[in-house]
């Protein structure tokens, strides 16, 4: 794929967005309560694509509702009848702004999980039908670690078109696949922008600076090979005593993919839902007859951090985790998942 | 604001909302074994008429009800319940009653709160020997509602009329 | 306010004197200013802990978890959290003789962005009501005051309100996070989370939302200590504290100035009834 860089300026960008939002199903962070989430959103001046702030909740539902209806049925005394639903919001054609990195990154992560054993159709439509554009950061947040993990940032195909701030106000707007080269023909207005070939250089030195920013950094094939030593490590025991299993870190990030069925049954009908649930909540694991395997914090965490590092990664060849830092910025009583695999690694047991 | 004008009923707490032509309310009653549901048995037996808009469930005691009766019943078919007990003093349990006062006015204040309109949530004491208080609580509580509109406040997703 | 020394002091003594299996306390971050609740369990630990304005966790919420269950705890509580630790006794959650209870004559707490807290600002009773060792200086009885965000809202018109909290409905994601962080939530399966829901409802959505969060607050009403730890927990930052000081004015103003655990021995307001209880609402 030929790679061709527009560049343009900070109303060239706003320009490019209106005319994303005037065509298209558009979904942008909004702010709201304080926090921004993606929304569906109709004018620009609703939405922030270029916030600073991440998101607190990760763009995962538009891709996994948090309550996706499975099926609708009626069960009276004629019998059980099951009515497929065929409405969902999200198999429309869309497009995501302000996306970041780490989000989009999480798609490609997710990708493995729903093409494995059972291919789930509707969550491929909505992504097939997604144009994710996503705008790179100038700087990393506290809790971010996304350059430590075993992905490429700064080449990175996960979104589809890459936009980057450069020096001097200029805007660089690359087309990342096939679908965002198609994407930018049909909604960037050429007069407004420049090709550039030389802003390559401008595009690594942002880059260089971003990278600098980081807070944290580990290793994280070091992480994976200690971690998947130390199942019986007592530090688990420690790591997971503050914890208040509030299932905050599982809802907010971007991978997490657990879900729970219920029915809602007013009469004779009823509609079978898949809503989120998450392995730090006590009765993840409850089973009929009333065992429960990890009746116990440090097991849950123990499940949720190998997960993340380990079991993932043995199964699909990748880090559950993409170092969005979502987790820790919502837990409640701070709590970072980087902290908690590093902690648990450095006390290997011999 | 339009359907206003044209004389039609809309819901008080979602004026988008427009009743269909002739509308009835469903009202859910909630009445406690010992007082209220033997009063509405005496208005039956004496031949008193009242709204037959009023679905009657039967429950221990007043205090049994718990405010997600309330909740649930408004989440799904009713436009409005009616909780109905023995006088103060009078309770079977002896003292049932003076917990449920205490519950129902934290539940309709807080469902008033959070949008719903006030007579929606209707509470009375009756003794098994107020036949006539009966229709005419079950009267006013229907006029009452009747003039809300039809209530569609987080409703069931699979919930339809 | 900054009582760390105290607090490293007296829970060092206790571990000498073998009068705790626990201590629970706060650390810093590592890296902001910022604190995490840390429980300690060996004297050589004991200069993590740290106490001053950003110590915002209502600790008492570690006292339902398998750490703390059985042992002999000690533990720092402000005003509200002795409140809750209050309530929790009453309901015989908690044995008071496996507590050694630090309790603060607080100043009040700050946020994340160093602005003190709304809740601070009201607090009744910011001296801890339970305790076995005060620190600080008490401070004078302060009035009920009735919360500002309330009394705007409650001057609103119904379709307004309406509109204000369904967005609040929409927005919450049903982690349960609020529960979970709540001191006075210890039901070993909370009713709001049976997933085969023809009573309660499972689903995630707005409807399922609602029912959740109005249940939640009226098993709270009369028994909620204003602590603020479910929304600090709640990812969408929903303004959980509306539901409960809606509840807590009408409970004080309705129910001879019932506040939540101020009194040994004193349960939620849904536990208890009074002949003047007002009955002008009932036909």
């Amino acid at each position: 794929m030929n790679v061709e860089i527009f560049v343009t300026d900070k109303a060239g960008l706003q320009k490019f967005y209106e005319a994303i939002i005037a065509r298209n199903e558009t979904w942008a962070p909004v702010e709201k309560f304080g926090k921004f989430d993606f929304k569906r959103v109709s004018s620009l001046g609703e939405c922030d694509p270029d916030s600073p702030i991440a998101t607190t909740r990760s763009a995962k539902p538009l891709f996994f509702p948090r309550s996706a209806k499975i099926m609708k049925y009626t069960a009276d005394s004629t019998g059980t009848r099951v009515k497929e639903t065929d409405e969902d919001p999200f198999t429309a054609k869309r497009v995501i702004l302000g996306m970041k990195h780490c989000d989009a990154r999480s798609l490609q992560v997710l990708d493995k999980v729903y093409n494995w054993d059972y291919i789930d159709n509707d969550y491929q439509k909505r992504r097939q039908n997604t144009v994710v554009i996503s705008t790179r950061c100038d700087k990393a947040e506290t809790h971010c670690f996304c350059t430590s993990l075993d992905y490429d940032v700064e080449n990175l195909d996960a979104m589809d078109v890459l936009i980057v701030n450069g020096t001097e106000g200029k805007v660089h707007i690359t087309a990342r696949t096939e679908k965002g080269d198609a994407f930018l023909k049909e909604n960037l207005d050429p007069a407004s922008c420049i090709l550039h070939p030389v802003s390559d250089e401008e595009l690594k030195k942002q880059y260089q600076a971003f990278a600098a920013s980081f807070r944290l950094k580990m290793n994280y094939k070091e992480i994976n090979e200690k971690l998947s030593k130390i199942f019986d490590s007592p530090e688990f025991e420690d790591v997971s005593a503050n914890c208040i299993s509030c299932n905050t870190c599982a809802f907010v990030c971007p991978t997490c993919h657990c879900f729970k069925i219920s029915d809602e049954r007013v009469k004779d009908t009823g509609v079978r839902y898949k809503s989120y649930d998450s392995c730090n909540n006590g009765y993840f694991t409850l089973m009929a007859g009333g065992h429960n395997p990890r009746p116990v914090k440090y097991r849950r965490w123990r499940q949720r951090a190998l997960h993340k590092f380990v079991y993932y990664k043995e199964r699909f060849g990748e880090n559950l985790c993409v170092g969005c830092g979502k987790c820790a910025v919502s837990c409640p009583v701070n709590i970072s998942i980087f902290e908690v695999v590093n902690q648990v690694a450095s006390n290997e047991v011999v | 604001m339009e359907a206003v004008a044209n004389n039609q009923l809309v819901s008080i707490e979602k004026p988008e909302i427009v009743a269909p032509p002739n509308w009835e309310p469903v009202i859910i009653g909630i009445l406690c074994n010992w007082c209220s549901y033997a009063g509405s048995d005496l208005t039956g037996t004496s031949r008193i008429q009242y709204p037959p808009n009023i679905r009657i469930i039967r429950v221990p005691c007043s205090s049994r009800v718990d405010p997600w009766f309330l909740i649930k019943s408004l989440q799904t078919t009713a436009d409005g319940v009616l909780v109905s007990g023995c006088h103060p003093g009078d309770c079977h349990y002896i003292s049932g009653n003076y917990y449920a006062r205490r519950r129902f006015l934290v539940t309709k204040k807080l469902l008033n709160f959070v949008g719903f309109h006030e007579d929606r949530i209707q509470f009375s004491w009756v003794s098994a020997a107020e036949g006539p208080k009966f229709a005419k609580v079950v009267a006013k509580v229907t006029e009452d509602i009747k003039k809300l509109g039809p209530l569609h406040l987080y409703k069931k997703e699979n919930f339809e009329k | 306010m900054d009582y760390t020394k105290q607090i490293q002091e007296i829970a060092s003594k206790l571990f000498a004197e073998g009068k705790i299996d626990v201590f629970v306390g706060y650390r810093l971050t590592g890296f902001d200013e910022n604190q995490v609740p840390v429980l300690i369990r060996d004297q050589k630990d004991v200069s993590q802990l740290v106490f001053n304005d950003r110590s915002v966790f209502n600790l008492v919420n570690y006292l339902k978890y398998e750490h703390t269950r059985n042992k002999r705890v000690g533990l720092v509580v402000k005003g509200c959290d002795s409140r809750s630790l209050n309530l929790l006794l009453t309901e015989s959650q908690v044995k008071r003789d496996k507590l050694y209870v630090v309790g603060i004559a607080c100043e009040g707490v700050v946020d994340e962005q160093g602005n003190k807290m709304q809740n601070c600002m009201e607090c009744v009773f910011p001296d801890a009501i339970v305790a076995d060792e005060m620190l600080g200086t008490p401070h004078e009885v302060r009035k009920y005051k009735v919360n500002a965000d309330i009394d705007e809202l409650a001057s609103k018109g119904l379709v307004d309100r309406r509109v204000y909290f369904e967005e609040v409905f929409e927005n919450c994601i049903r982690c349960n996070a609020c529960r979970h962080s709540c001191p006075l939530c210890y039901c070993a399966k909370c009713c709001i989370d049976q997933e085969t829901a023809t009573l309660y409802n499972g689903a995630n959505t707005t409807s399922g939302a609602f029912h959740a969060l109005m249940t939640w607050s009226l098993h709270l009403a009369g028994r909620c200590v204003d602590c603020r730890n479910c929304e600090k927990a709640c990812p969408s930052h929903l303004p959980l504290h509306l539901l409960h000081k809606w509840n807590e004015r009408v409970i004080y103003e309705n129910f001879q100035e019932h506040l939540a655990g101020v009194h040994e021995g004193d349960r939620g307001a849904f536990y208890k009834y009074s002949m003047q209880d007002p009955d002008d609402f009932i036909m």
